[in-house]
């Protein structure tokens, strides 16, 4: 492989660099190809779905669903089935790529969907006008309307990507080690060798990487909303105060404007009722709808086909030691359901201290905003057995017997706060200024501001923030609850937990349970935040837009 | 209130000011009129410190005012008001940071509420509401603050002509009545027979940077009707003031 025969290459005291650089280099790679995937792929179902009604209802379906379930509880079921189809290092890779293309897929699509459902209505008559065929509808009407929302989508699935790719290259099912090249495996090698100044080099190549990203969407966010917003679309900014000497410079990168515009963009999940019931009407479309149902079908078919091929592969008696198992893995999901609840409430907390510190100031926003950026995008489980090492004697001396429980939450709160701060500050940035200087004029304490405006006006971002917060909640747990050598020898473990129930299944290659546990969470997690993340929703929207208590002409 | 050689310039390095002198005399209503953009207002912001001037002061009572205060209450050019509370608990919002027990905010409200109009329509939400509706929520939940000096920004530019001229009729009344510890109203406009209507002294705001051109003090006797020949003549003089000196900003 290139790895080994580079290592001697590009190696400085020990430490090589060039594998490193690679290394980081294709794990970039991977998830940047995947995000552009996600990003064509998803101009082509939103056109599906705005062409076809069966089509829309399913594809939305589907990406509620998905969306609500970690997939990476069920990374093990679909290793094993990506190295028994395809088999190899294409399938390992696959599998890794698979896991990653499922963590960011579906912000980016849904975001597409929405832009697509509001485009104005003249714009597409303009198309129609002039008998524009599928290209130049797409990319002179449909595409250009996105991209703003694409950009608004970006940082958070650029996150989650790398959050993902460092756990699914290198992994074990039961004595077995899949791995494929990345920076999570080459991190795994340079800890068997105790090279620590290696990973320290690691972590600063990564992060010259994820700085570079970072200030890359930035800069293609600002340029994105500039370009690409109608004005129309952006009564926010209506109100805000000219920025004259808003330029590419550093410090613009930096600002704030984009991300109040961006803000704009994330307050709606699902776009208003139908703008146009005309297109279903028109004989030409009764041909989607057709195409995009038999697609959907085929879909089912198949998904049911392999479902039952699975069943009838179970024997019997493995059916009935599984649902032997069963009250206790519901046990263990209500456990794991009081730590995202904890972490949750944690993050939230955390968040809204710390914007509402940065929303008064305007330097520590200037510095704090893009730092916090840009360790969000660190991935979590490539740096966080240091972690462990640096603050267990410490937590040790606070929890005692619950310190592991105590570090597995800290890792879920490390997975998770990010997003809470982030839905958090985008509702301060889009919250009217009027507010502001009422809550000034009335001279209300923290509080007060807190209860009466800023968590009312920042609700919708805030649900917007939790929903992919549990996802990444649960993310975290899935990694921290049983963690074989995450430091020498030592393993970090909870008591007992559904999440550990499946890695322990999967490390011993108990596939059946790790499937079976999979398979309850994912039904219970998403019919749960289905229902909940919907609710919440429909209040926010019903009733807390600070945008409506606006009243101009 | 008084405001003593204040000058403004925004972050950007924009001048909007040079040299502002104003003083607005209690149980007056002042008006302060200038073309859109002159900076109007940026003026009441810096009336309610909520911006900080360059230079000079704005002083309450031979104080300076450092900060933003209850004491100084403001209504805005959009019409605010927080769609998640009915009628009466945006009114509240400005009560309740003075700790009362809960049914004296109540009280407060409602009575406020009452004063401009709205009795009976405590609970609607904003959305279920007119414009006209809005901003007298917004006038009272300032009011109930207890301010002594009420600054309004355009309060019915948003409004339609008649929705408009009911507020007016009735702002007047609202403002000074008996009950009231309001002082002083300072408000901010571009439409020339609204001040006249309403003001006993206008301030005219043109120039660029923009300072104080003229002060016009208006004793005709209330209720004003524009179609009094002496309304006329104010008017004219007003109409004078703004279009004489040059630099006019779009
Ligand atoms: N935050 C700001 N930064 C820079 N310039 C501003 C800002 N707000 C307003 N301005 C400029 O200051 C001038 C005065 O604005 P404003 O007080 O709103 O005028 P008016 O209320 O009289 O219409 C305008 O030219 C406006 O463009
Ligand atoms: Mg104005």
């Amino acid at each position: 492989m290139i790895a080994q025969n580079a290592l001697s290459l590009g190696s400085i005291n020990g430490i090589p660099f060039f594998t490193i650089t690679l290394a980081v280099l294709a794990t970039s790679f991977r998830v940047l190809a995947l995000i552009f995937l996600s990003i064509i792929s998803g101009w082509l179902l939103a056109y599906g779905a705005i062409k076809s009604k069966i089509f829309e209802n399913v594809f939305i379906s589907l990406i509620e669903i998905f969306e609500s379930v970690p997939v990476i509880t069920f990374f093990p079921v679909v290793l094993i089935i990506f190295v028994n189809r395809i088999g190899g290092e294409l399938g390992v890779e696959l599998a890794a790529d698979f896991l990653v293309f499922t963590a960011v897929v579906w912000n980016i699509w849904m975001g597409e969907y929405q832009a697509f459902k509001t485009v104005p209505k003249e714009m597409v008559e303009v198309a129609n006008n002039y008998n524009y065929g599928f290209l130049d509808t797409m990319s002179l009407v449909y595409v250009p309307f996105s991209i703003p929302r694409i950009a608004a989508n970006l940082f958070p699935s650029v996150s989650d990507g790398f959050f993902y790719i460092t756990v699914s290259e290198v992994f074990s099912v039961g004595f077995t080690t899949y791995a494929t090249f990345g920076i999570g495996t080459e991190i795994t090698s340079l800890l068997a060798e105790s090279n620590y100044y290696g990973i320290l080099a690691t972590f600063i190549i990564m992060g010259i990487v994820i700085v570079t990203i970072v200030i890359a969407l930035r800069i293609f966010s600002e340029r994105a909303v500039a370009r690409y917003t109608v004005d129309t679309d952006t009564p926010i900014m209506r109100r805000g105060k000219p920025r004259i000497r808003q330029t590419a410079r550093f410090s613009a990168v930096t600002s704030l404007n984009t991300l109040g515009k961006l803000a704009r963009y994330n307050r709606e999940r699902r776009p208003a009722p139908d703008p146009e019931e005309i297109f279903s009407k028109k004989p030409k479309n009764s041909r989607w709808n057709i195409v995009a149902g038999m697609v959907a079908l085929a879909i089912l078919i198949y998904i049911l086909y392999e479902s039952a091929l699975l069943v009838l592969s179970v024997s019997g008696s493995e059916w009935s030691y599984l649902f032997s198992k069963t009250p206790s893995l519901l046990y263990g999901l209500l456990l794991d359901y009081i730590r995202v609840i904890t972490i949750t409430l944690i993050s939230l907390v955390l968040a809204l201290t710390l914007g509402y510190y940065f929303a008064y100031r305007k330097r520590a926003e200037k510095i704090g905003i893009p730092v916090i950026q840009t360790l969000s995008a660190y991935p979590v489980p490539a740096y966080f057995p240091f972690v462990f090492l640096a603050i267990y004697p410490f937590v040790d001396s606070i929890f005692g017997s619950y310190t592991e429980e105590a570090l597995v939450l800290f890792l879920g709160f490390l997975a998770t706060f990010y997003y809470v701060f982030y839905g958090f500050w985008m509702g301060v940035k889009a919250m009217p200024s009027e507010y502001n200087e009422i809550m000034q004029n009335l001279d209300m304490g923290f509080f007060r501001k807190m209860r009466y405006v800023i968590i009312p006006s920042t609700f919708p971002y805030l649900i917007a923030g939790i929903t992919s917060t549990v996802n990444s909640a649960w993310g975290g747990l899935e990694i921290g609850e049983y963690w074989p050598d995450i430091a020498g020898h030592k393993t970090l473990q909870v008591h007992q937990g559904l999440m550990k129930t499946i890695d322990v299944a999967t490390s011993t290659g108990n596939i059946a349970l790790a499937a079976w546990g999979s398979f309850l969470f994912a039904i219970i997690v998403a019919v749960y935040s289905i229902l909940f993340t919907r609710k919440m929703m429909d209040l926010a929207k019903k009733k807390y837009v600070a945008e409506e208590g606006i009243y101009s002409t | 209130m008084e405001v003593e050689d204040l000058d403004f310039r925004y972050e950007n390095g924009y001048k909007v000011f040079q040299n502002i002198n104003l003083r607005a005399e209690k149980s007056k209503f002042t008006a302060i009129v200038g073309p859109s953009g002159v900076g109007k207002s940026t003026l009441l912001r810096l009336l309610g410190a909520f911006l900080k001037p360059e230079k000079g002061r704005v002083l309450l009572h031979g104080k300076p005012v450092l900060r933003p205060t209850p004491l100084i209450s403001m209504v805005h050019q959009s019409i605010v008001t927080f769609p998640w509370m009915t009628a009466e608990e945006n009114v509240a919002l400005s009560v309740k940071t003075k700790n009362l027990p809960k049914d004296e905010v109540k009280r407060i409200s409602s009575k406020a509420l009452e004063m401009v109009g709205l009795q009976g329509f405590n609970d609607l939400y904003p959305k279920e509401m007119s414009g006209g509706m809005r901003q007298r929520v917004a006038v009272a939940r300032s009011l109930a603050a207890d301010p002594k000096i009420l600054l309004m920004d355009e309060p019915f530019a948003h409004l339609d002509e008649l929705t408009a001229e009911g507020l007016r009729q009735d702002i007047y009344n609202i403002l000074f009545n008996e009950e009231s510890p309001l002082e002083t109203v300072i408000m901010v406009s571009h439409n020339l027979t609204e001040v006249i209507e309403l003001s006993d002294t206008v301030f005219i705001l043109n120039g660029n940077p923009a300072t104080i051109v003229a002060k016009v003090d208006i004793d005709l006797p209330r209720p004003r009707s524009p179609r009094d020949p002496e309304f006329d003549r104010v008017l004219d003089t007003l109409y004078s003031y703004l279009t004489i000196k040059g630099g006019k900003k779009a």
